[in-house]
């Protein structure tokens, strides 16, 4: 069992550093040096105007090491066939964990780590805590994240007692109790309640020794967590694992109902609902138009503006682009007798409502920003021309690519 | 004569499974593919649908095939598959849908058979549902219902009778008449050996991507005498007969 951890682990890696490597594409690596450079930037001169003992201080030290403790979760790589082919190995399955607390622990601890290493000077400015303090709150944390972690073991077996799983309780409010005190009062007070904390829940743990293991319960959470790293790539490059669940969204019908249902609209009917219903693209498009729009509110001048509402106009139709095929393992999209050229017209149509209505929000945003007939207008042209170029030709040049 | 495959020789890559296969199925005929795991049943629907290119040989669904004539071909064929396959985001009233409009159907004249054939299966209650909350029996049923809307001249019938319940699968072989009276042809590939022996008109006997025989139950008991009287019987003795060679 303790190899079949590190197996999966190791193609787990791989995985994950095939995704890494098509988000850390050229162009995202160099939008990112730009982006945490300026952030860098923005900490640093936002600290020299900082004056020691403000009275907020404090609170936002707490509050960021309590966020950071949620950083990194239990790896256990179960998979859902796991529940038939290991339920003779349940004796093992301690074994197991351990390897992916080993893992998964390790991991969380470099986050709590480098999220302390950024709040330094931050504390520093406006506390002036001893170094021996700092460190005290740093193994603090690292406390808690251990506790927690023994939680989450706990929580994969079929443990009865209702408070144990009281998951609110001890992710948030217990901790929040321990840095407070480490924040306020104590630092070594803080240490101590943690440690106490952290053996009491491994006492814990040991003693639910002989408790059957949670199968169902432990393929679920980690088919969540592996959801939301896939939800992460997702927003950057296409998961073909990302199978969300259909929502029925019936407040949009009238939307949907806007399709007439005619031969010619076949595929209209179909890509309309599958963009309404499914979690997957649909959230793509209201997350680039809405972070869009934020953006472009905050933005000033003449071709910054425009540019920015093109370029994310442009990555909108670029990501929409792969819902083409969306629905080609469902073999009866190979069946119907309609030909490939009326269910690209149907895309298309469907391509040009979404960018369009897109390109209505973002000039809304601009001219609210700019308050400026000229800019406006210049991005409706820039805009309009955009989605026709996209949808006339760059459309069928990436569909015809594929083939 | 709706389907004539001829001297067929196809696969998934360039390895053929299927080896010169050549059988068809008439008018008003229901003709039963039979043949052990990985014989070359699917590989010949698959290839009959479409979804393969023949490295050889010929497909015609009434005298078209499909290179002549890809939308006049796919138009004939209703199909059901051995695993239910449904859109995640459409209702089940969105599906009856979505086939009416590809096939082009009259939809008051459709709905009118798809709310009978609704009833029949016991669906008529659940139009707006999404397929997620469906058992693989009632996946199964939405697609039976979805290939009999059509009038299709020719019904392909993947395994239906694993995951239907007694009822619904004496309601589908009643269904398989009433098309078979209109003069439509079925070819239906089971492992179900006494219903089929009880239903089919005749049968098409695969072995390894070759027709080791085919025709009428009383044809095949005069093609192996020995064997014995049912379908099971000349089945298994040509199974067994095969791995002696």
């Amino acid at each position: 069992m303790n190899n079949l951890y590190r197996q999966r682990l190791s193609s787990h890696l791989k995985e994950m550093f095939k995704y890494l490597r098509l988000v850390f594409n050229d162009h995202f690596v160099f939008a990112l040096l730009i982006f945490i450079g300026g952030l860098g930037l923005a900490y640093s001169n936002g600290l020299k105007v900082l004056q020691p003992h403000l009275w907020w201080a404090k609170p936002v030290i707490v509050v960021v090491l309590l966020l950071v403790l949620q950083l990194g979760r239990l790896a256990t790589l179960f998979q859902d066939a796991d529940v038939v082919f290991l339920l003779p190995k349940e004796a093992e399955v301690r074994q197991y964990l351990k390897g992916a607390r080993l893992y998964s622990e390790g991991l969380a601890f470099i986050y709590e780590l480098f999220g302390m290493f950024v709040l330094l000077p931050f504390i520093q400015v406006t506390d002036a805590m001893p170094i021996f303090d700092l460190a005290l709150i740093a193994v603090t944390q690292l406390l808690l994240k251990d506790s927690l972690f023994s939680l989450a073991v706990i929580r994969r077996f079929q443990v009865k007692s209702g408070w144990l799983k009281q998951a609110f309780w001890f992710k948030w409010i217990v901790p929040l109790m321990i840095l407070l005190v480490s924040v306020y009062a104590l630092p070594v007070l803080g240490t101590l309640l943690g440690l106490i904390l952290a053996i009491s829940l491994r006492v814990m743990d040991k003693r639910y020794d002989a408790v059957p293991f949670d199968w169902w319960q432990s393929i679920s959470l980690e088919n969540n967590r592996m959801m939301g790293v896939y939800r992460f790539f997702n927003l950057f490059t296409n998961v073909p694992m990302l199978k969300g669940v259909a929502k029925r969204r019936r407040y949009l019908d009238w939307l949907l109902n806007m399709v007439k249902v005619t031969s010619k609209n076949t595929y209209l009917y179909l890509y309309s609902r599958g963009i309404v219903r499914s979690g997957e693209f649909s959230g793509l498009y209201s997350r680039l138009t809405l972070l869009g729009m934020i953006l472009l509110y905050f933005v000033r001048g003449t071709w910054l503006p425009i540019a920015l509402a093109a370029l994310f106009l442009y990555l909108i139709g670029f990501q929409l682009i792969p819902f083409y095929w969306q629905f080609d393992d469902i073999v009866f999209t190979h069946l119907y007798p309609i030909a490939e050229k009326q269910r690209v017209a149907s895309f298309r149509r469907l391509m040009f409502s979404l960018t369009g209505i897109t390109a209505i929000l973002f000039l809304v945003m601009v001219f609210l920003a700019n308050r400026s007939f000229q800019v406006g207008l210049i991005a409706l042209v820039v805009e309009l021309v955009e989605v026709f170029v996209m949808v006339q030709y760059y459309l069928p040049l990436r569909l015809r690519k594929k083939k | 004569m709706t389907l004539q495959v001829t001297k067929v020789v196809g696969g998934y890559s360039q390895i053929p499974v299927l080896k010169e296969v050549t059988f068809d199925v008439q008018d008003g005929e229901l003709v039963g593919l039979i043949g052990l795991n990985g014989a070359g049943k699917s590989t010949t629907i698959n290839h009959i649908i479409g979804l393969l290119t023949p490295f050889k040989g010929e497909i015609k669904i009434n005298g078209l095939t499909l290179n002549q004539d890809k939308n006049g071909y796919k138009k004939q064929i209703a199909y059901i598959p051995e695993t239910p396959i449904l859109y995640q985001e459409l209702t089940l009233k969105e599906h009856l849908e979505m086939t009416m409009m590809a096939y082009d159907l009259d939809r008051d004249q459709a709905w009118e058979k798809a709310n009978h054939l609704l009833s029949i299966f016991r669906l008529d209650n659940k139009l707006d549902w999404f397929p997620a909350n469906f058992s693989k029996g009632m996946k199964q049923k939405v697609m039976i219902v979805c290939a009999f809307i059509t009038d299709a001249p020719l019904f392909i019938i993947d395994e239906p009778f694993l995951g239907l319940d007694p009822l619904a699968v004496h309601d589908l072989l009643n269904l398989i008449d009433e098309q078979k009276a209109k003069g439509a042809s079925v070819l239906m590939s089971t492992h179900v050996l006494d219903t089929a022996e009880k239903y089919c008109d005749r049968f098409v006997l695969l072995h390894d991507g070759t027709v080791k025989t085919e025709g009428t139950l009383p044809e095949l008991r005069k093609a192996l005498p020995d064997a014995g009287e049912s379908l099971d019987d000349i089945y298994m003795s040509m199974t067994r007969a095969d791995q002696h060679e």
